[in-house]
């Protein structure tokens, strides 16, 4: 596959308008996947190689993450991640521990107080500078940046996190206060850096029924900060786009008022993307929905007529970034992810000509 | 009985110390334990269900509703054995092998007790074996396996295969459930069904186990 990074394709998609074709978009991508399609070891500071990869995957731009965690995953590189895996599962074998689901580090006003918390200033942003030399022409900078409510729980545990809302709301806002002003201000170091073509924030706060906890509690204590972070992005005339996995439906007049430009992953077991363009098309641009579960266990044919199917249905127009429905882990299968990809090559040029 | 209404509120209370109260009071004023159950607190947890079903309330209000309700089954539970009262039914919970999660499949125990079950639950990353025994051993009517990727929900299949396959005299009917998980993947498994959440488990439960 041959194709030049373009950014002002995917910016043009951000905006509601086509470009040449529909663009590619992920916000994570194992770095196992990128190895293999490179032949040979991608690490994740290497950032020749990971620019080399989003450009020759066919993407306009390359995503890096700032703050306190990684998209998807908690990273080997985040300070946090070392206290929470220190704390919670040093004599544990759980090698691949993903959180304290019932009771995590952050319970009381005083584990609050004595956590060894880590300012904006703490963080590394080395790979925005570092990537600067590898850009190639037309390709930007997305930022990754937000779980702000995903870090507050993994810190409380879920459990702890959910009962607080109802028992001890105090610690509740204290945490949403310091673990956003942490995000903000590593927000704000990156900002600025040349190149920074969108900001992309990440943060579960639903699954496939619904919403976790009462929209009353987001917009009290985490859009707030995304409304923030987006204002700014307005003024910079950049894209701000907002992720959450599941069913969105109670909030997406909240994510359009934060001023979000896009919304991302779209579950298609979560919300029917149909519907999304139908009733926020005109507000937001639209990015992934192609499922995991038939990138991981469905045929290539079945990933092509998927692909097909939403280029002809959503691409119309522009507005919309085809990806995988979450992301792309390693056990995702291979072929599959390079047949989107192809598939979008082939079939997303506009206008649209699908029968 | 005006002392067992409005339970649903009462469940969501803050703290446990309302819902004991009433449990207490209705003990002592003679309810039978079997209604106290029935009547108040698994209507009232069926009431917060169906709030959560249609949006109205979120995981932190089931939550407390649920450990309210754990709280006050655990007065009421030498009185219902005393009565020879039994859970409606065993389910035995476990997440898949390879898989570490353990919210969803928490709060979908946490509901089944509030619905009337019996919940043993074997806990996370469970391998297919572990489960095997656990069915012969406790007898349960039905296995509620739990994943959250799609890496690991291929280990339901596993499971009911093996459990398909084994010579159980009362063989326990499988629900499944999880993020990745649909209908379609319980079909395709031969799993006895699928629920998204723990609402619609329990529902799904009795409906498995012919209870209206």
């Amino acid at each position: 596959m041959e194709n030049k990074p373009n950014f002002e394709r995917f910016r043009k998609s951000m905006y509601l308008q086509q470009s040449d074709r529909v663009p590619l978009a992920e916000v994570l991508i194992s770095d196992q996947v990128k190895s293999k399609f490179l032949g040979k070891e991608v690490k994740d500071h290497d950032m020749e190689s990971q620019v080399e990869f989003w450009s020759r995957a066919c993407y306009d731009f390359i995503p890096i993450v700032v703050g306190m965690l990684g998209p998807g995953r908690v990273t080997d590189a985040a300070k946090i991640y070392a206290i929470v895996k220190h704390s919670l599962f040093e004599d544990s074998d759980k090698t691949k521990g993903w959180a304290a689901e019932g009771r995590g580090i952050i319970t009381t006003a005083e584990e609050f107080e004595k956590f060894p918390w880590v300012s904006a200033d703490d963080l590394d942003y080395s790979k925005f500078d570092e990537v600067q030399k590898y850009l190639p022409q037309g390709m930007k900078i997305i930022a990754v940046s937000g779980k702000i409510f995903t870090i507050t729980w993994i810190l409380m545990g879920f459990e702890v996190f959910c009962m607080s809302f109802i028992q001890n709301e105090a610690l509740i806002s204290n945490l949403f206060e310091k673990i956003g002003t942490i995000q903000f201000e590593s927000f704000k170091k990156v900002i600025d850096k040349p190149n920074i073509g969108a900001v992309w924030v990440v943060d579960d706060v639903a699954y496939d029924a619904g919403l976790m906890v009462s929209p009353k509690y987001l917009r009290t204590y985490l859009f707030p900060w995304y409304q923030r972070m987006a204002m700014i992005c307005k003024e910079r005339n950049i894209p701000f786009i907002f992720h959450s996995d599941g069913n969105l439906w109670k909030i997406m007049d909240d994510i359009v008022a934060l001023g979000a430009n896009a919304v991302h992953p779209i579950e298609p077991k979560a919300m029917d993307i149909n519907e999304v363009k139908r009733k926020y098309g005109d507000k937001l641009a639209l990015i992934g929905n192609i499922e995991v579960d038939k990138l991981t266990r469905g045929t290539k044919e079945e990933v092509i007529k998927e692909v097909k199917k939403r280029i002809k249905e959503i691409g119309p127009g522009g507005g919309y970034c085809i990806g995988s429905s979450n992301s792309i882990p390693e056990w995702m299968n291979y072929d599959n992810y390079i047949a989107m990809i192809e598939a979008v090559l082939r079939y997303g040029n506009y206008p649209i000509n699908i029968d | 009985m005006d002392i067992l209404k409005n339970m649903d509120e009462v469940l969501q209370y803050p703290n446990d110390t309302k819902v004991k109260d009433i449990v207490v009071k209705a003990i002592e004023v003679g309810i039978p334990p079997i209604q106290i159950l029935n009547e108040g607190l698994i209507a009232g947890m069926s009431a917060v269900g169906k709030l959560f079903k249609e949006g109205d309330i979120f995981i932190p209000e089931v939550l407390i509703a649920a450990k309210n309700m754990h709280a006050a089954i655990e007065i009421l539970t030498p009185h219902l054995a005393k009565a020879g009262v039994k859970p409606i039914g065993r389910i035995l919970l476990g997440t898949v092998k390879g898989d570490l999660h353990d919210i969803g499949k928490n709060i979908v125990g946490m509901l089944l007790v509030g619905a009337g079950f019996e919940v043993l639950d074997i806990g996370i990353d469970v391998p297919k074996e572990k489960f095997l025994d656990a069915v012969r051993d406790h007898e349960p009517d039905i296995l509620g396996l739990s994943a959250l990727l799609t890496s690991t929900m291929l280990e339901m299949k596993e499971v009911t295969q093996l459990l398909k396959n084994s010579n159980f005299k009362k063989m326990p009917k499988i629900l499944i459930g999880g993020a990745p998980v649909s209908q379609d993947f319980a079909d395709e498994i031969g799993a006895d069904g699928y629920a998204p959440d723990g609402v619609e488990a329990s529902v799904k439960a009795k409906e498995l186990l012919g209870i209206s």
